[in-house]
């Protein structure tokens, strides 16, 4: 059997509508999950064990079972129990705490490896706790954060992908509708794979970028 | 509440900490007039950097007074809140430099300078890189404003930290063996900014390691030992010739090492 792929040119207008969708998810997602997870650390690391107690339990909860499973719950459900949500949204914020979580995790080990003199500098000019933590205690976990930080951000670029099973008509979703009229899947699942692969090429290169920028900060 | 001794800047009242079983601070009483230069020596160990940092109410302690500028720095009546405004704004008027230096890594050499006053003093941004640039220059950094702290050198980050504490206009200067942690080529251009500041008649109190220096600026040195403040004096007397035995023993041994 021969390859052919004027199918895909004739729906790469319906592909590139799914490349938006993918890209509006990875952007919304990704700042949920780097400023969602700095949240979280700082609440876990600086609260009693008390008042983090129900934070520390939805992280174990969203680390501990199958993002599939997450997103087939809260889509089908919520829609159970009468709460119905659009998709989009459990997409974006499912995603979005899903990576959270891991990068919370991320966080707290950076706070902890930042020095306590850091902490009494800040003090001895007359900071307040609060603000010694968020202008220089926070900035600087999170400067030294950003490699690993870059690693789960390309995890989740990639997870997008599975978001088309609850029907969010992202790129895989695209390509599935496409295949289904063309019965070109090589072709089509081809073409999604190079697409994703150049987006993370993108992300990586700026990554790597912002990385070195910021090791003279460290 | 008006302290007893106006005069003094910083004043010290029978203070007592312990970490645990270990008493740091047994009982000590010191007191630093406004633009004089007290200079405390002593074994490490002594309690000497836990009674700077008990100034800075960085250590809380068990026992006793600590008076700045008229105002009792550690208020065992005030909690919470209301302590922490009364702490933070006592820290504002005292200046604090450390071992370690402690400059903010994320932040340019100016920006280290600035940020107290205009988060603090809500200072605009112009005038506050104005006075950045100029206690930059101060401490001979006039080039290194846009530079950040791991591309300066010991000597160059401590300079750094001591123009950082000089901003918030500081009432009294504490240094914490400011050139410990420092290569032994670097001292000197830290110990200049200090002496600078000394001509100034900068309040200051200092924990040092150099007996030379200490000798050099200060008005009164302290011997410290074993959380007792064993003799106290004329820095020459002190040095030349102690009365107290425990002090002699010290100083021999920092000449044979």
């Amino acid at each position: 059997m021969k390859l052919n792929f004027v199918p895909v040119l004739s729906y790469f207008d319906s592909l590139l509508a799914g490349l938006w969708w993918t890209i509006l998810l990875a952007v919304s997602a990704g700042i949920i999950s780097v400023f969602g997870g700095i949240l979280i650390a700082t609440i876990i690391n600086y609260t009693s064990r008390i008042v983090s107690a129900p934070l520390r339990f939805f992280v174990w909860l969203f680390m501990g079972t199958p993002l599939l499973l997450q997103l087939w719950l809260f889509y089908h459900g919520w829609a159970q129990l009468d709460i119905l949500l659009p998709a989009m949204f459990i997409g974006i914020f499912g995603l979005g705490f899903h990576y959270a979580s891991y990068n919370a995790d991320v966080y707290r080990a950076a706070l902890e490896t930042i020095s306590h003199g850091q902490y009494e500098a800040a003090r001895s000019l007359g900071f307040g706790h609060l603000r010694t933590l968020f202008l220089i205690i926070i900035p600087q976990a999170m400067y030294r954060s950003i490699p690993q930080l870059g690693n789960n951000l390309i995890i989740m670029v990639k997870d997008t992908a599975i978001l088309s099973i609850i029907g969010i008509s992202e790129m895989v979703l695209a390509a599935q509708y496409a295949i289904s009229v063309t019965y070109r899947p090589f072709e089509f699942y081809i073409t999604v794979a190079l697409i994703f692969y150049a987006i993370n090429l993108i992300l990586e290169s700026l990554l790597n970028h912002y990385e070195k920028k910021s090791l003279i900060k460290l | 509440m008006i302290n007893s001794k106006e005069k003094a800047m910083v004043e010290v009242i029978n203070v007592k900490k312990s970490f645990g079983d270990i008493h740091v601070l047994k009982d000590i009483t010191l007191s630093v007039e406004k633009g004089k230069i007290i200079s405390i020596i002593g074994p490490s160990g002594s309690g000497k950097s836990t009674l700077l940092r008990s100034v800075n109410h960085l250590e809380t302690i068990d026992a006793g007074e600590i008076w700045f500028d008229g105002v009792q720095v550690n208020q065992p009546q005030l909690k919470g809140r209301a302590f922490e405004k009364h702490i933070n704004r006592i820290r504002q008027k005292m200046g604090m430099v450390f071992q370690q230096f402690n400059l903010f890594p994320h932040l340019t050499a100016i920006e280290n300078v600035t940020l107290a006053p205009i988060k603090l003093k809500k200072m605009a941004k112009k005038e506050a890189r104005e006075l950045g640039r100029y206690f930059l220059a101060k401490v001979g950094l006039t080039d290194k404003e846009v530079v950040y702290p791991s591309k300066l050198s010991g000597g160059q980050k401590q300079r750094v930290a001591i123009a950082r504490a000089l901003a918030m206009e500081p009432k009294v200067m504490l240094f914490d063996e400011a050139t410990s942690a420092l290569d032994p080529e670097l001292v000197e251009e830290v110990n200049q900014v200090m002496k600078q500041l000394a001509k100034e008649h900068m309040t200051m109190l200092i924990v040092t390691h150099e007996m030379n220096f200490a000798q050099e600026v200060s008005d009164r040195a302290l011997f410290i030992d074993e959380g007792y403040v064993v003799e106290e004096g004329d820095p020459k007397m002190l040095f030349n010739s102690p009365t107290q035995e425990r002090t002699q023993l010290f100083l021999r041994k920092m000449l044979t090492e």
